[in-house]
């Protein structure tokens, strides 16, 4: 059975860095209206990450050697936790930053990481990951997009779909097959670095129930790629990308996705209401609401600190994650349900911002994996399968 | 340290709480045996501070003591005498013999437990506290359930003594139990599900029965953070207990304990109906911690309210300032 989470907490060095980025976001979010903010990172906007890669806040955790600030996950904690309550639009960079920089430094070559990592750094080189497929969703080792050896090169073909921001990014990193057969499940699975500028790569955009066009399905036609395309071992695509998924689960974007609508609901109770007149259905909602996000907020940190240490807590992160995103989908029900009451009228873009949010909540439990594939992992965390 | 501790409370609940011991109590038998273990390793006076003969912890040492007695269903009062011997010596008053209740104000006596023995009830009133002896209590007839008892006392029996409202950290108290319990329905319902053959297999091999016990993993994770939060000793209260993090621990333990028995429930089918398995032992720990002190309504409401009073305007800020999970982090 899995151990007990035990408490961590940011330590003051990383903690000193609140102060400045709450300065900044002050300024930087003031004239975004919150039905946008509430975007989160799907928010996308290449000027504000550019801006934020001037402040050096992009690549906070990659070494120094590569245009990074060498800080560790606590620092990058606190950045993301304020970034996402601000409901800053971090997009561009998001999956660089948190996933495919990361990866690139781990597995990559010395010359990947000169070549990659200054430039995500500098917000030049945005990411997307290529991972579904059009027959391919939950069951990942079932991709059957494939890369086979050329001369010196990769020829791919295939296709990817749900591809966040594939049509803004410049690089994906795509799993793909490199040898076997579908049958062959997680062996002969490979992660490829893919230019989408590259002869062959057709980008399609796909337009959301909210009208953006976040994600795309990218096709491969006979795309030749260099061999050095290919990121740590061929064949070790499947370890690659749970190693991966591991830092993906338990961050703060696991919690904070509806916090823009939570705090624009309670920023107008307080005005509306005026201080001891709020109902007493909304004052227990919202203590309701604190006392999950604080919990949450002790298990996202407290997870970070299993990663600091050295430990792979992937049961843990899963916990979290299915844990998040129930309150991130939570949020918009309940608040929906409590400004349905007679009552003052609630201005049009906390309304707005609750519209939107309500809307796309049903994808917080399928990105990064859903929740059946979560409760699976924890199941077998358990000694259950 | 804690290790030590957790591990001397272990030994001595299976010693002298496992079921059989703790059903003795439950139905009216002498509790003298299992107190007098308790006395004799000094947890009761775990909190008192040192000059006053105490150990003088604080709330996160004892957590894990007060999380095995829930492990255990132990039927008596331990946290609470804590507490409120802690509260008493801090107080400069005598602290009495025997085993203390927290009552909880109702209707102008005292609502206490229906299970459980004690030498004393400590009851907030408006100016202090009073401390009334079991032996005079009278109980109200009419308004006795498994939930709890009201007590009286005619006589206007006690003294009053200047101790700080108890009120949230029985609450805590109750919080650490029911965290110890749920974790021993969550190894009691992984065991089930592995032993229990149904369709010529474990019930653990169906995905639908290992995706609820997923889900009650989850709620038992969350319900030991939260007894963790509420044990940062931050507040100005009894053992630095802080009122905030006990409202939002009591109230995310609730909603845990709802879904952790029905799901301890679901698996063990009929038979964790019968009185013949320890789990209603466990459950009924639940539903009562669950209620006793306030339920997530009264607390929902109460730190809702010091929300909106307070100088924080972001959820994120407050939960930092407030609910982090170390002393006071840095603040912007």
């Amino acid at each position: 059975m899995i151990g007990a989470l035990p408490l961590a907490a940011i330590p003051p060095e990383d903690e000193a860095l609140r102060p400045e980025i709450r300065a900044f976001l002050r300024d930087a979010v003031a004239d975004i209206p919150p039905e946008r903010r509430a975007r989160s990172w799907m928010g996308f906007n290449p000027e504000f990450s550019r801006k934020l890669a001037g402040r050096g806040w992009l690549g906070l955790t990659f070494p120094r050697e590569y245009g990074g600030a060498g800080r560790g996950a606590f620092a990058r904690y606190v950045l993301v936790e304020e970034l996402l309550a601000a409901g800053a639009p971090v997009s561009a960079h998001w999956i660089a930053d948190r996933q495919s920089g990361p990866l690139i430094q781990r597995f990559g070559t010395e010359a990947q990481r000169r070549f990659y990592l200054p430039r995500i750094c500098r917000a030049e080189a945005f990411f997307c990951i290529g991972m579904s497929e059009p027959n391919t969703g939950s069951d990942l080792a079932s991709v059957t997009t494939r890369a086979v050896r050329e001369g010196d090169g990769w020829r791919l073909n295939g296709a990817k779909i749900w591809t966040t921001n594939a049509q803004h990014s410049h690089y994906m990193i795509a799993l793909v097959r490199t040898g076997g057969t579908a049958a062959d499940r997680h062996k002969g699975l490979s992660q490829i670095i893919v230019d989408l500028h590259a002869p062959g790569v057709r980008i399609s955009p796909i337009r959301d129930l909210a009208g953006d066009a976040h994600f795309s399905e990218v096709v491969f036609e006979d795309v030749f790629l260099p061999l050095d395309a290919l990121i740590g071992e061929e064949g070790s695509g499947w370890a690659q990308v749970n190693a991966e998924l591991a830092f993906e689960r338990s961050g703060p974007e696991r919690v904070l996705s509806s916090a823009v609508l939570l705090d624009e609901w309670a920023r107008w109770l307080r005005e509306a209401s005026g201080v001891g007149n709020a109902s007493e259905a909304a004052e227990a909602l919202l203590g309701r609401l604190l006392a999950h996000l604080a919990v949450l907020r002790a298990m996202s940190v407290a997870v970070t600190g299993r990663l600091m240490e050295g430990e792979s807590p992937v049961v843990e992160a899963a916990l979290v994650k299915d844990l998040g995103t129930e309150f991130e989908q939570l949020i918009p029900v309940v608040v929906a349900d409590i400004l349905a009451r007679p009552g003052p009228v609630p201005p049009g873009p906390l309304m707005r911002t609750l519209a939107y949010t309500a809307a796309m909540a049903p994808s917080f439990s399928l990105r990064g994996g859903t929740r059946e594939i979560l409760r699976g992992m924890i199941a077998r965390g358990m000694g259950l399968r | 340290m804690d290790s030590l501790l957790v591990r001397s409370a272990e030994e001595l609940f299976s010693r002298h709480a496992d079921p059989t011991a703790v059903r003795a109590i439950r139905a009216g038998g002498s509790p003298e045996v299992l107190w007098g273990e308790l006395e004799r390793a000094g947890f009761p006076d775990a909190l008192v501070p040192e000059d006053a003969g105490g150990a003088g912890l604080r709330a996160a040492e004892v957590l894990p003591v007060l999380m095995a007695a829930g492990r255990f269903a132990v039927p008596l009062p331990l946290g609470e005498t804590m507490l409120a011997r802690a509260a008493l010596a801090a107080a400069g008053e005598e602290v009495p013999p025997g085993a203390i209740l927290l009552g909880e104000p109702l209707g102008g006596g005292a609502r206490v437990p229906a299970i459980g023995a004690a030498d004393w009830v400590l009851l907030p009133g408006d100016n202090g506290a009073l401390l009334l002896p079991m032996a005079k209590a009278a109980e109200d007839e009419g308004a006795g359930s498994p939930f709890g008892r009201v007590l009286r006392w005619p006589g206007g029996a006690g003294r009053r003594l200047a101790v700080p409202d108890l009120f949230p950290a029985g609450a805590w108290a109750e919080v650490a139990a029911m965290a110890g319990a749920m974790e021993r329905i969550l190894e009691s319902t992984v065991r089930h599900a592995g032993e229990r053959q149904q369709f010529g297999r474990p019930v653990a091999a169906f995905q639908a029965v290992q995706q609820q016990i997923s889900v009650m993993t989850e709620d038992v994770f969350a319900a030991r953070m939260a007894a963790q939060l509420a044990s940062v000793p931050d507040g100005d209260g009894v053992a630095g207990l802080n009122p905030l993090r006990v409202a939002a621990a009591k109230l995310r333990t609730g909603e845990a304990a709802v879904r952790v028995s029905a799901i301890a429930h679901a698996v063990h089918g009929a038979m964790g109906i019968t009185e013949e398995l320890d789990l209603h032992l466990l459950t009924e720990r639940l539903r009562t911690g669950r209620v006793r002190f306030g339920g997530e309504a009264h607390w929902g409401g109460w730190l809702g309210r010091r929300f909106l009073a307070g100088d924080e305007t972001e959820t994120l800020a407050f939960v930092r300032a407030h609910l982090g999970p170390s002393a006071p982090e840095a603040t912007a």
